[in-house]
């Protein structure tokens, strides 16, 4: 239980590490349902309309339609798994900085620690930071 | 609160616009097609499996009568509806068998299942969907051999059910006079109730399979009434 409370927190920093997660993760998940849907929507079933005798649909659309199926449900769960990483990725880019900006400006405040913020060379906020660190610098002087 | 109006607006406009390009496309029913003038064929398409059956109107006798010619093809036309079933349940027809598919010829791969499906006279209703493969169709053949009354699954598809409502020789060459009620039929074949809609109606005579020709006249098509009508 410990472990699992453990990993969850590791996995998103705050509610709103999950919130930008979700939000990303959404935006990415369900453009890319709705155009897989319509595509093989339109595709199949716009070509079956055409056709018209069922079977001709039955022979020829039905045996294509069955291996994209078959296909789509292997890309499918890849893909998913592609977007968990990368929407992962974005956002512990956005809300790691931005938890450490606030922590070592109120240590700062506090008097706990002196110097600039530091950030990681894949972390975002960098002009925010720099002006931040900026500031400090002339409070300190 | 704008942006919240635009969107109802907007959805309430494509709501509208929705509603009259459905009723842009209602048909009125019955339709009836008695094939008696040349462009009687220009409502309905003709779609290709193998090769091209030879269908024309023939004005010359009868009133006027739509001819079926097959010779190893199969080929079906094709008219698109939007019939409600439970509302109007029936069709007639009259076809006149001349000449049945040779099942004999070929009855090799499969079984010889696939290479008998081929008949002198098709009518199908079509029942679609946005799942292709869960498209239905009943067909009413006019086979040689089954009696009457049988219904077969077409070695394509199990969602496609044959029911034979004419049999054997004994009509070949004469004018048979046929009425169902497709939404009886459609629980019989499937057992369960049709989809609400009927998306076409379709004749094939084909002898494809069997590699042998076929020939059909078919006339007065008559669909999307209710029974006595």
């Amino acid at each position: 239980m410990a472990n699992n409370s453990n990993l969850r927190k590791r996995m998103f920093a705050n509610q709103m590490h999950k919130e930008i997660f979700s939000l990303v993760f959404s935006a990415a998940i369900i453009p890319t349902v709705i155009v897989a849907v319509s595509l093989y929507y339109f595709i199949f079933y716009v070509t079956a309309e055409q056709i018209g005798i069922p079977e001709t649909i039955a022979y020829h659309i039905v045996p294509a339609a069955n291996k994209v199926t078959k296909m789509l449900l292997l890309v499918i769960p890849t893909v998913i798994a592609f977007i968990l990483v990368i929407a992962y990725k974005i956002t512990h880019s956005i809300v790691g900085p931005y938890d450490r900006v606030i922590r070592e400006l109120n240590e700062t405040l506090g008097g706990e620690r002196k110097g600039p913020i530091m950030l990681r060379k894949n972390d975002r906020f960098w002009p925010l930071v720099s002006a931040i660190n900026d500031l400090i610098q002339k409070i300190e002087q | 609160m704008k942006v919240r109006r635009t969107l109802y607006i907007y959805l309430i406009s494509v709501l509208l616009c929705a509603g009259v390009f459905y009723n842009a496309f209602a048909y009125d029913f019955p339709k009836w097609f008695p094939f008696n003038h040349a462009r009687a064929l220009d409502e309905w398409q003709e779609k290709v499996f193998k090769g091209k059956v030879l269908y024309a109107i023939e004005l010359g006798q009868e009133q006027g009568f739509l001819v079926a010619q097959s010779n190893k093809a199969s080929s079906g036309l094709i008219h698109r509806m939007k019939l409600d079933v439970r509302k109007y349940p029936m069709i007639s027809w009259q076809w006149r068998v001349k000449k049945f598919p040779d099942k004999s010829i070929k009855s090799t791969e499969s079984g010889g299942w696939l290479e008998r499906d081929d008949y002198a006279a098709r009518v199908y209703v079509i029942f679609p969907s946005w799942n292709i493969t869960n498209i239905k169709s009943l067909e009413y053949i006019w086979d040689e051999k089954y009696p009457e009354g049988t219904i077969l699954t077409s070695p394509f598809s199990k969602n496609i059910k044959l029911i034979v409502i004419e049999s054997g020789t004994r009509n070949v060459d004469k004018w048979v006079s046929e009425e169902r009620n497709i939404y009886k039929d459609y629980q019989k074949a499937f057992g369960r109730n049709p989809p609400r809609t009927v998306g076409a109606i379709a004749l094939m005579t084909d002898a494809d399979n069997s590699l042998s020709s076929a020939e059909t006249f078919y006339k007065d098509l008559k669909v999307g009434y209710q029974n006595g009508q």
